[in-house]
C-alpha cells in the first residue's frame, strides 16, 4: 500500500520522536491514507444497502495514538 | 553505508508506525464489538422495558388541603390527612395550627380565644389520639 510512497526523511523521523510539531504533522500526513483505510467501516442503512464510510472518531483516535506512541515510545535501535 | 543506516531507521520507523496503527485499530474494533453486544438502541426496547426507564411526577397527588380559620393548610400523605380529617374540628385546628403552621400555643390561644393551657392540653390529647388512630390503620413508623 505504502510501497510506492516516498519514505519519510530520517531528520524528520528523529524530530518527530523528539516531539517537533511540524515533523509530527508531516508523519501524520504521510500515514493519513493508511489511517483512513483502517478507519473505514461498513454502514448498513435501513434498506439493507451497505456503504463504506470513514469513522471520524476512529480516525482521530488513530492519529492521536500514533502521535502519542511516536513521542513516548519510538526509539532507534542500533544495528 | 550511510544510506543503509538511513534506510534502517526509516524501516524501523515505518514498521513501528504501522504496528501502532494496526494494534490500535484492532483495539477500537474490539471495543465497538463489545459495545454492540452490550448496548441496545432505544428504538429496540419493548414497551415494558421502556417503561422501566420512565419516572412520573407525583406532585400534589397526595396533598390534602384543610382550612383553619380561613387559612389553607396543606397536608402531605394520604394516611395522615385521613387521620387528621377524622378529628373533631376543635382538635384538628389545634394540630394544624401548631404543627403545620408552626404557631406557638400562645398564638393559637389568642386566635381561638381560649386559655393557653387548654390548647396545650388539647394538643397532647389529640396527639395521643392521632397516634392510636394511625397505629390502628397500620401506619408503619419509619426506621430510626
Amino acid at each position: 500500500m505504502a510501497g510506492q510512497v516516498k519514505p519519510i526523511p530520517v531528520p524528520v523521523i528523529l524530530a518527530a520522536a523528539n516531539g517537533d510539531e511540524d515533523a509530527l504533522a508531516a508523519v501524520v500526513a504521510h500515514y493519513q491514507n493508511y489511517i483512513r483505510a483502517l478507519a473505514t467501516r461498513p454502514l448498513k442503512d435501513e434498506y439493507g444497502n451497505t456503504y463504506l464510510y470513514v469513522d471520524e472518531d476512529m480516525r482521530l483516535r488513530l492519529e492521536t495514538k500514533l502521535i502519542h506512541s511516536i513521542v513516548t515510545s519510538f526509539k532507534v535501535l542500533s544495528a | 553505508m550511510k544510506d543503509s543506516n538511513e534506510q534502517r531507521i526509516q524501516n524501523q520507523f515505518g514498521a513501528f508506525c504501522v504496528k501502532v496503527l494496526k494494534n490500535e485499530a484492532r483495539c477500537i474494533q474490539r471495543e465497538y464489538a463489545r459495545r454492540r453486544e452490550q448496548e441496545k438502541p432505544l428504538d429496540d426496547l419493548t414497551a415494558s422495558e421502556l417503561e422501566q426507564t420512565a419516572t412520573w411526577d407525583k406532585y400534589f397527588m397526595d396533598e390534602h388541603v384543610f382550612e383553619v380559620q380561613g387559612l389553607p393548610v396543606v397536608v402531605t400523605g394520604d394516611l395522615l390527612a385521613e387521620a387528621i380529617a377524622q378529628l373533631p374540628e376543635g382538635k384538628r385546628d389545634v394540630i394544624l395550627l401548631s404543627y403545620f403552621l408552626g404557631m406557638s400555643d400562645r398564638e393559637i390561644s389568642e386566635r381561638l380565644n381560649v386559655v393557653r393551657q387548654t390548647i396545650s392540653k388539647r394538643r397532647l390529647v389529640t396527639l395521643k389520639e392521632l397516634r392510636e388512630y394511625l397505629m390502628k390503620e397500620g401506619f408503619e413508623w419509619p426506621d430510626k
